[in-house]
C-alpha cells in the first residue's frame, strides 16, 4: 500500500474493504467443537451399549469428560499463540463456555447429590445454551440449529424409554458440536491453504 | 476539497490501520501489514504518526523471543475515526 491522495470515495471503499477484510478473518480452527463432540457421543454410546454389556467399569466412561478438559486446555493454548489479532467477541463466547463448563460440572453434582433420575433433559438443556448462543453471536447456522436441535431433543429424551433416551445424547454431541466442527475444520483448512 | 478533514486520518496507509483497528480488539504488527500489504518501514512511520496523534496505544513485548508489537485503538482514535467518517458523508451528501 502506498501513500496517495484519496478522494472521498476512495476513503470509504477502503474503509469498508479495512473492515470487512478483519471481520472475515477470524476462523475458529474447530478442534475444541470435534473434541467435545467426539468425546460426548463416544461417552453416550458406551453407556448405551453398557445396558445390555454390564460392565460396572463402563459407568465410569464419564470421567472422560475430565480428562478431556487437558487437550482443550492445550488447544486453546497452541490457538491464543498462534492468533495475530483478538476479536472483541473473543472474551465474551470465552466467559460463555466457561461458564458452561462450571454449570455442566455443578449440575453433574447436584444430580448425583439429589439422586436425580431425569437427568439427561437437564443437561440437554445446558448443552444448547452455550451452543445456541456462539452461533447467534457468530452468524453460524450449523451451530444455531446445534442448539435449537438439542432443546428438542431436551423435549424428546423427556418422553423416550430407557436405554434409548442416551442416544439423544448422542445425537445432541452430534448435531450441536461434532458436525459444525467439521464445517468450520473444513473451512478453517481451506482458509490457511489458500494464505500458504 | 479535502482540506477540512482530519490530515491524520485521510492518508491511504494511516486509514487503512485505524478501520482495522476499529474492527478488532487488538493486532499485531504483523497482521496490520498482512492486511495493508504495505512494507514494514512505511508501516511503522504511519503507526508512530497514529501513536503520537493520541489515537492508537502500541505495546511492544516479547512472543516466543521475538519482538511482538500489539496496537489497539483509543477512545480519541475512535472518536477521531467516527468524526472523519461523518465528515467524509457530508462531503459525499450520504444521508444516513
Amino acid at each position: 500500500m502506498e501513500e496517495k491522495e484519496l478522494t472521498g470515495q476512495e476513503s470509504l471503499a477502503l474503509i469498508t474493504k479495512m473492515i470487512n477484510k478483519a471481520r472475515r478473518d477470524y476462523l475458529d480452527s474447530g478442534l475444541s467443537a470435534l473434541l467435545w463432540g467426539s468425546v460426548i457421543t463416544f461417552c453416550s454410546l458406551v453407556t448405551f451399549a453398557n445396558y445390555w454389556i454390564k460392565q460396572p467399569v463402563f459407568d465410569y466412561v464419564w470421567f472422560l469428560t475430565i480428562a478431556a478438559v487437558v487437550p482443550q486446555i492445550i488447544i486453546a493454548i497452541r490457538e491464543a499463540k498462534k492468533r495475530k489479532h483478538r476479536a472483541y467477541d473473543e472474551d465474551i463466547m470465552g466467559g460463555i463456555w466457561i461458564s458452561f463448563g462450571i454449570a455442566i460440572f455443578l449440575l453433574s453434582y447436584i444430580t448425583n447429590a439429589y439422586q436425580v433420575n431425569e437427568e439427561g433433559p437437564l443437561f440437554l438443556t445446558l448443552y444448547g445454551v452455550p451452543t445456541f448462543a456462539t452461533g447467534y453471536a457468530r452468524r453460524f447456522k450449523p451451530m444455531i440449529i446445534g442448539g435449537l436441535a438439542c432443546w428438542l431433543l431436551a423435549i424428546l429424551c423427556h418422553y423416550t424409554p430407557l436405554p434409548y433416551k442416551i442416544l439423544c445424547m448422542t445425537a445432541a454431541a452430534q448435531l450441536a458440536w461434532f458436525i459444525p466442527g467439521l464445517i468450520l475444520r473444513k473451512c478453517y483448512l481451506k482458509a490457511k491453504k489458500q494464505h500458504v | 476539497m479535502f482540506k477540512d478533514l482530519n490530515p491524520i486520518l485521510h492518508s491511504q496507509l494511516r486509514l487503512a490501520v485505524v478501520s482495522i483497528l476499529i474492527s478488532v480488539k487488538e493486532a499485531e504488527f504483523t497482521y496490520l501489514r498482512e492486511k495493508t500489504d504495505a512494507t514494514a518501514g512505511n508501516l511503522s512511520v504511519q503507526i508512530n504518526k497514529l501513536k503520537e496523534a493520541g489515537y492508537i496505544d502500541v505495546t511492544k513485548s516479547f512472543k516466543d523471543n521475538y519482538p511482538q508489537t500489539i496496537c489497539r485503538i483509543t477512545p480519541e482514535g475512535i472518536r477521531a475515526f467516527e468524526e472523519y467518517v461523518k465528515d467524509l458523508q457530508t462531503y459525499l451528501n450520504i444521508k444516513k
